[in-house]
């Protein structure tokens, strides 16, 4: 009777540890994104480690996947966009270090972006800090005009100056709207680029503080 | 240590083995003597703080170990799946709001593009996984080389371009740019919601 009882609870133990070992290995496993069926088999198991890695250290995946959908989209081979999502992972988790685990999604995403285009990660914790100090909960506006003066020509230098300036001054939303659309159209019909984004943000600003 | 013969021995020993008769006046003496002493309540708490020797042999204990490692591990492995569903979840929603064909707040937008010698306007982005199948995204020719879609976008930073005869890709004029020299054709950005969608 007493061997009977020992032999049942030695099954029990090790019948448990035998359940524990699957699930341990289960755990760290996640199904590839099916909408990666697009890629090639190399490049998806390339793309899905890529993503996993993102989701374990709890970084936006889905711009990771975009990316790479972005590219079969577009006719990329697979090296090439294997090495924009590889780049656009370092890019996300520099914007998460720079804005703080506290972000957005689409700030982060913002970021990376910002960054990739060569918005220092200095500049982008300073953008944070005097946003909220002006009482503007989010970055993703100016990161985008940030991103959308560098595309435009404007110097780096230049548009990093020119989007604190305005973070300081507190633009709202339209704010922002107005001043992009005003760049763009000055540099279209002409103006230096550097210099358009300087005087837009000097009008902006004034504008906002009912000087203008 | 004296002498003792061994009968002698023998006989005291005869005479301690004999049962000794009680009457019953002695026993009833005896037990209204016990009847009588206080009683002490053992409540269930108490008998379970009074210490007590337990014999365990080591198979037992072996077995007990194991169990509790199986135990442990467990409750680890079921911490780790409710944390990584948390933060899966957490993905999730702010998913819904930056990209594919996903639930979440949404906004209409109309994009514009002027392509007087198109046959054929698109517009792909993260907000329809960069598929151009997608007919709710095809852009109506409105005359004078005018095309225009107006689309439920999820609130959030987005990528996006025109594709113009299914070949030409075209970033939205109107709208921020985005540098993206990872595939060499041009996008634009827009945010959807004024970028302060919660989190």
């Amino acid at each position: 009777m007493i061997r009977s009882t020992r032999a049942t609870v030695v099954l029990v133990a090790l019948s448990c540890l035998g359940q524990v070992a699957p699930w341990r290995g289960a755990s760290g496993q996640h199904a590839t994104d099916a909408r990666l069926a697009r890629l090639d088999s190399t490049t998806r198991r390339v793309v899905a480690a890529v993503v996993d890695s993102a989701r374990k250290t709890r970084l936006p995946t889905e711009p990771l996947i975009d990316k790479a959908l972005e590219g079969a989209q577009k006719g990329a081979d697979g090296g090439r966009i294997v090495t924009a999502v590889r780049g656009l992972y370092t890019e996300l988790r520099s914007a998460r270090a720079a804005l703080g685990t506290g972000a957005a999604t689409e700030e982060i995403n913002a970021g990376a972006n910002a960054i990739h285009a060569g918005l220092p990660m200095r500049t982008l914790s300073q953008l944070r800090s005097v946003s909220q100090h002006a009482g503007r909960a989010r970055v993703t506006l100016p990161l985008t005009v940030y991103t959308d003066l560098i595309a435009r020509g404007v110097p780096a230098a230049v548009a990093s100056d020119v989007v604190l300036s305005l973070a300081r001054a507190g633009l709202r939303n339209g704010d922002y709207a107005m001043f992009q659309r005003n760049v763009r159209l000055d540099i279209e019909n002409g103006a230096d680029a550097a210099t358009a984004a300087q005087t837009r943000a000097r009008g902006a600003a004034l504008h906002n503080a009912g000087r203008l | 240590m004296r002498n003792i013969p061994e009968r002698w021995i023998h006989r005291v020993a005869s005479e301690l083995r004999r049962p000794v008769r009680l009457d019953d006046e002695f026993d009833r003496g005896v037990m209204d003597a016990v009847r009588a002493m206080p009683r002490h309540r053992h409540r269930p708490w108490t008998r379970m703080l009074r210490a007590r020797t337990i014999t365990v042999s080591p198979m037992i204990t072996g077995v007990a170990a194991a169990l509790l490692l199986a135990v442990a591990l467990s409750a680890g492995h079921f911490i780790g799946v409710l944390r990584a569903n948390r933060a899966t979840a957490r993905v999730d929603v702010a998913t819904d709001r930056s990209g594919g064909t996903k639930p979440g707040p949404r906004r209409s937008v109309q994009f514009v593009l002027v392509a007087p010698s198109a046959r054929k306007v698109q517009v792909v982005g993260d907000f329809n996984d960069w598929d151009a199948s997608h007919q709710e995204y095809v852009a109506q020719h409105r005359g004078g080389g005018v095309w225009a879609v107006t689309a439920a976008i999820p609130e959030g930073h987005h990528r996006y371009s025109f594709v113009v005869d299914d070949s030409l890709w075209v970033a939205d004029p109107s709208a921020p740019r985005v540098l993206d020299d990872d595939y060499g054709m041009p996008n634009s950005a827009i945010v959807v919601g004024g970028g302060d969608a919660a989190q």
